[in-house]
């Protein structure tokens, strides 16, 4: 550590580490974020017996595949962070490569999805309801964006020994950007 | 990294808790395959509670799964979880504060018009798709099944070619020879009248004598359709 760090980094009043103070506040905004988007939806789902009809096309077996790639991404998340704490820098990094696969993987498997969708002429004007698949699946697929960029980042530190503890940082980031998706597909693929 | 090893021991955060992972990852992916079958089950035996508690019920216990063990919250600070409580709380509020509006069409003193039509509209489309599925899939066929106008439907597909406008200016027709038919051209509308229209829509011009690149429309109107088609095509013919 040849520079001094931020005082910021390292005080903390609350007994929580900064870095993991700031995920969790992120996090608490994300709560409000994704639920009101989720919880409009829902209302409205409810209010509109005739979404039934537009939800019952939607890509179940598909959405079911990006559940599994998702759950698994965050397996392998928190495995880094195990060896994280171990100081297996490049251990983590593998797994957190894993991670960024699966998140790779789940984009791609929703590119297809939406072109499906949007080639049987289903697109985010058709009606309210695919306006909310779009919006909701949207949002969480650019949360998965940003997260595997990050996590690249990270990966490339933990690689070379430094800044380990951010790899449970991330994590918890990465855990809740697959809590999010346990809720979107029932919501979505399964409640028909 | 010394210095992250200490900070780490100090916050008492590594304090010796266990989680097997794999445990936790296997038994996630037993619900999630228990949410899948769900509908299936609800499906077979007509009980439709089933996929509310497999589907809803279920992605609350994994959620709980993952916030608890794969994030561990369960030993955080009991601050981080106040926090995450109290951002729940007010989306809660928020939620129940526009429910009674969002979810009721009617109340007292007040209608929602819209709403209401939007799941008039929606009902009656529905039908129709299962309809309409059976003989034919695509676009084009569903957004005409979805709730017949003729200027969407014009839009949609007619404009294509013939422009929004009726112009003959579509960005498909511009390399089309001859030319699409412009209808606001007085000369275009000699000797066209509106059985004429009707039959070139059904059939296509060959039908005629004129150009096949005027396909035969036929097969995606009813005649009550094919008839506001032509009305809606004479609508651009100019007052002469």
């Amino acid at each position: 550590m040849a520079h001094a760090r931020p005082i910021a980094t390292t005080r903390s009043a609350t007994g929580i580490p900064t870095p993991r103070l700031a995920v969790w506040w992120i996090l608490a905004s994300e709560v409000v974020i994704f639920g009101g988007l989720l919880g409009a939806y829902l209302m409205h789902r409810i209010g509109h017996p005739e979404w039934a009809e537009a939800a019952s096309h939607t890509q179940t077996w598909i959405g079911a595949v990006n559940t599994f790639v998702l759950l698994t991404s965050s397996f392998t998340a928190v495995l880094a962070h195990q060896a994280a704490e171990k100081g297996k820098g490049k251990e983590a990094a593998k797994l957190l490569a894993f991670t960024i696969l699966g998140a790779l993987t789940f984009l791609m498997i929703k590119s297809y999805e939406w072109t499906i969708e949007i080639m049987a002429g289903y697109t985010i004007t058709a009606n309210t309801f695919w306006s909310f698949y779009y919006t909701a699946a949207g949002l969480h697929a650019l949360h998965v964006i940003a997260g595997a960029i990050i996590m690249g980042f990270i990966a490339v530190d933990a690689y070379r020994g430094r800044e380990l503890h951010r790899v449970e940082i991330i994590g918890i980031y990465w855990h809740f950007v697959d809590v999010v998706w346990i809720f979107l597909f029932p919501l979505l693929y399964i409640a028909k | 990294m010394s210095e992250n090893n200490e900070q780490r021991d100090e916050q008492g955060h590594d304090d010796g808790h266990h989680v097997n992972y794999f445990k936790i990852y296997v038994i996630l992916l037993i619900l999630f395959a228990i949410s899948v079958v769900g509908p299936e089950v609800d499906e077979l035996t007509g009980l439709r509670w089933i996929t509310l508690i497999t589907a809803f019920g279920i992605a609350f216990v994994k959620a709980r799964l993952v916030v608890n063990n794969f994030m561990h919250l369960a030993w955080e600070r009991r601050i981080a979880k106040w926090l995450l409580a109290s951002s729940l709380i007010l989306l809660l509020l928020f939620v129940a504060g526009v429910a009674p509006d969002v979810m009721n069409h009617e109340g007292n003193n007040w209608e929602n018009v819209a709403a209401k039509q939007a799941v008039e509209r929606g009902l009656a489309a529905a039908s129709g798709y299962s309809e309409e599925e059976a003989e034919s899939e695509g676009p084009v066929e569903e957004v005409i099944a979805a709730g017949f106008s003729a200027q969407n439907s014009f839009g949609q597909i007619c404009a294509t070619c013939h422009g929004v406008g009726g112009e003959g200016d579509g960005i498909a027709g511009a390399a089309l020879d001859p030319a699409p038919a412009s209808f606001i051209d007085p000369v275009f509308w000699q000797g066209r009248d509106r059985d004429r229209v009707i039959t070139v829509i059904r059939d296509g011009a060959a039908a005629v004598g004129g150009s096949a690149l005027m396909a035969p429309w036929g097969a995606l109107y009813t005649d009550d359709q094919l008839e506001q088609m032509a009305d809606y095509v004479m609508s651009f013919r100019p007052n002469q």
